[in-house]
């Protein structure tokens, strides 16, 4: 095993378990620090593969930007704090019969395909390309994703505005 | 390639993009327009904006008519007289909806800026699902459909059941944009391309190809656009978004992002996923390894059977309508099983007829919440003795629904079983449950009539119910077309038939 797979192995082992952390926690603190685990093991996933400007953006936005939000979202309003959630499991043979069916199917999947393998080459820097692809052949989604934000943001200020009666 | 040579494309395009971008000066206008003008007298001027931004609009999707079809924006886009065909549909959508909105008093006092903006953003998010050719451009035209309809379906913030269908249509809207997400990347991992045009190349080269991926890919896309359409079985959130959302919103929701789900869903089978037929011109082939026409008629069947069925039980009118709307979903898709120009010119049509007869319907029900304050089918007995031109108008859509004669829902249904039956034995099950599917869906549609017309109302409720004169001039203007194409369907029949053009690629 190279050092690549290694390192291949312990952010995937990372992000699938603090995932496993984040759903089946009972305590909000608890979920929000496994998503952060699970989000900067993909980072990490993302910095091998050689997307180093994704992976950036992965630390900066998600784990740097949203967490942190969401973090003190849940510790400013303290009805969440301390309180157990309740949270019921409905359905659980049905459920996990169709989960471990679509599991094995998945699995078979992926390894019989024969997938577009790229072979990567130098790691470069990637940041390049983007923002030439972003100003040429993708620049009707980056702008459309601009007006998507705005949008976003309006509805946002819509919602958490409070309504004069 | 040249960096230049993007950019020359790009700009090439532009003035084949006019209407979209009249829909953000609009956008952007009412922006604008709420922030300066005082609150409570701008309400009428930001719909008057809003409803001439869309008719502006609409008369530049008209003047593209004589334009051939053509890729822009490096293939993000297309223009051609099929993407031409829902955006016309659209604006008339979107015009109706803020009509509606207008007289309802379901809005009323309420600040509408915000309202109209993300009316127009749904819009524009419309004009480019039925445009897109690549799968980023899809994605992005779907979240931007999504993300304004879940504020528009919560849109009034007091009441809960409102409140419940924004927070129901977003959680179930991010679930199965996950899903397509998934089935998107699928495909990218096995051939390595976003443009719909060179994946149905790649898919019909590799003859060897596991199905099994493709299969799974379309199943898992399938999820993002059969929660468009409201399709079984991503249809959860249908009934519970449809009863909360403004009545304004949901009668919009019934018909523009469904038509909007279904020009996706056919652009991406017709241009992904088919070659045309090397025999027949009007006939496609499906590819990929995968039988999808056949997954796609088990959805169909499934999603009318449940829909009317569960539509029995109803007893809230907005509710009934909204498994109506889940129903006729599986109606239209029965156009698109068959790969035939045949098949998809019946879906179109049906989709004209359905906005007419389901606006219609649900402009009923704003007529009645705003007179009676409920929309419950008890409530509506004896309506027909109190407000007959609303009560009458009603019984019209519904027979429109059903696919009785003489109304274009009749002539809509009329075209999807023949579309099926030309096809082929093979798809001769689906029509049959088609044809059973409507009888059970007339039941529940008298029922709404039984109770407006034979049931007397009660004696100290017995006074006419006084219908605003616009509420009265609309309902006449949705009955017309109604019977007038009813009777008289060829000029309908011509414009749609011409909307079958797709663009076929560059290659």
């Amino acid at each position: 095993m190279s050092y690549f797979d290694l390192t291949f192995y312990v952010f995937a082992i990372g992000a699938v378990v603090s995932a496993g952390m984040m759903v089946f926690s009972r305590n909000l603190i608890y979920c929000a620090v496994g998503l952060l685990f699970a989000l900067a093991s993909i980072a990490g996933i993302y910095v091998l593969l050689g997307a180093d400007f994704l992976a950036a953006t992965q630390l900066l936005v998600y784990v740097g930007g949203i967490l942190a939000l969401l973090l003190f979202g849940i510790m400013l309003s303290v009805k969440f704090t301390g309180v157990e959630l309740r949270t019921g499991t409905l359905q659980m043979l049905p459920g996990l019969i169709i989960v471990a069916g679509l599991f094995l199917l998945l699995l078979r999947m992926i390894y019989r395909a024969e997938w577009a393998v790229q072979t990567p080459g130098d790691m470069l820097p990637t940041t390049t390309t983007i923002g030439k692809r972003i100003m040429t052949d993708l620049l009707i989604p980056f702008e459309i994703a601009s007006i998507l934000l705005l949008i976003a943001l309006i509805g946002a200020a819509y919602m958490a505005r409070r309504e004069r009666s | 390639m040249e960096f230049s040579h993007f950019l020359q494309i790009n700009l090439a395009s532009l003035p084949y993009f006019i209407p979209e971008l009249m829909l953000v000066a609009t956008l952007l206008a009412l922006i604008i327009i709420d922030l300066v003008m005082k609150k409570p007298s701008s309400s009428g001027w930001l719909a008057v904006v809003a409803l001439a931004g869309v008719l502006i609009t609409l008369i530049t999707v008209v003047n593209q008519y004589n334009l051939d079809s053509r890729s822009l924006f490096n293939g993000m886009l297309v223009l051609d007289h099929f993407s031409l065909f829902f955006k016309v549909l659209f604006l008339l959508a979107a015009s109706l909806a803020i009509l509606f909105s207008m007289a309802s008093i379901e809005l009323a006092g309420r600040p509408v800026g915000e309202y109209f903006t993300l009316l127009i953003a749904l819009v524009l998010g419309m004009f480019l699902m039925a445009a897109s050719t690549n799968l980023i451009m899809i994605y992005i035209s779907i979240e931007l459909v999504s993300i304004s309809s879940f504020v528009l379906a919560a849109y009034i913030k007091r009441a809960t059941r409102s409140s419940e269908a924004g927070l129901k249509y977003a959680i179930y809207g991010a679930f199965s944009s996950g899903l397509m997400l998934y089935g998107f990347s699928l495909l990218y991992g096995l051939t390595g391309t976003l443009d719909l045009y060179q994946l149905a190349n790649l898919l019909s080269d590799a003859v060897a190809q596991n199905p099994l991926v493709v299969f799974l890919a379309v199943l898992f896309i399938l999820a993002g656009f059969g929660y468009k359409i409201a399709a079984v079985p991503f249809h959860f959130w249908a009934p519970d978004v449809y009863e909360g959302a403004p009545t304004p919103m949901t009668a919009f929701f019934s018909v523009g992002p469904k038509a909007a789900g279904f020009a996706l869903l056919i652009r991406f089978f017709v241009s992904g996923m088919s070659q045309p037929s090397l025999v027949e011109s009007t006939v496609w082939q499906a590819i990929g390894n995968v039988n999808w026409p056949q997954l796609l008629a088990v959805i169909s069947a499934a999603t009318m059977t449940l829909g009317n069925l569960i539509a029995l039980v109803q007893n809230n009118v907005k509710r009934l309508l909204a498994y109506s709307s889940i129903a006729h979903a599986g109606y239209a898709l029965m156009g698109t099983v068959v790969l035939t120009q045949e098949g998809y010119f019946a879906t179109l049509f049906y989709l004209v007829a359905y906005y007419l007869m389901n606006m219609g319907a649900f402009l009923v029900v704003i007529v009645f919440q705003d007179l009676i304050g409920s929309e419950k089918i008890d409530d509506y007995r004896g309506l027909g003795y109190r407000a007959p031109l609303p009560a009458v108008a009603m019984g019209l859509f519904l027979f429109s629904l059903t696919g009785l004669p003489p109304t274009v829902g009749f002539i809509g249904k009329f075209y999807l079983f023949a579309a099926l039956i030309k096809a082929g034995e093979q798809y001769y099950w689906l029509a049959v449950v088609g044809v059973l599917n409507s009888v059970v869906s007339l039941y529940y549609y008298v029922k709404i009539m039984k109770y407006m017309f034979l049931d007397r109302p009660s004696e100290e409720k017995a006074t006419a119910l006084p219908v605003a004169f616009g509420m009265n001039i609309m309902l006449i203007v949705l009955m017309v077309p109604i019977l007038l194409f009813g009777l008289y369907w060829a000029p309908l029949q011509e414009f749609t038939r011409n909307s079958i053009q797709f663009f076929t690629g560059v290659f």
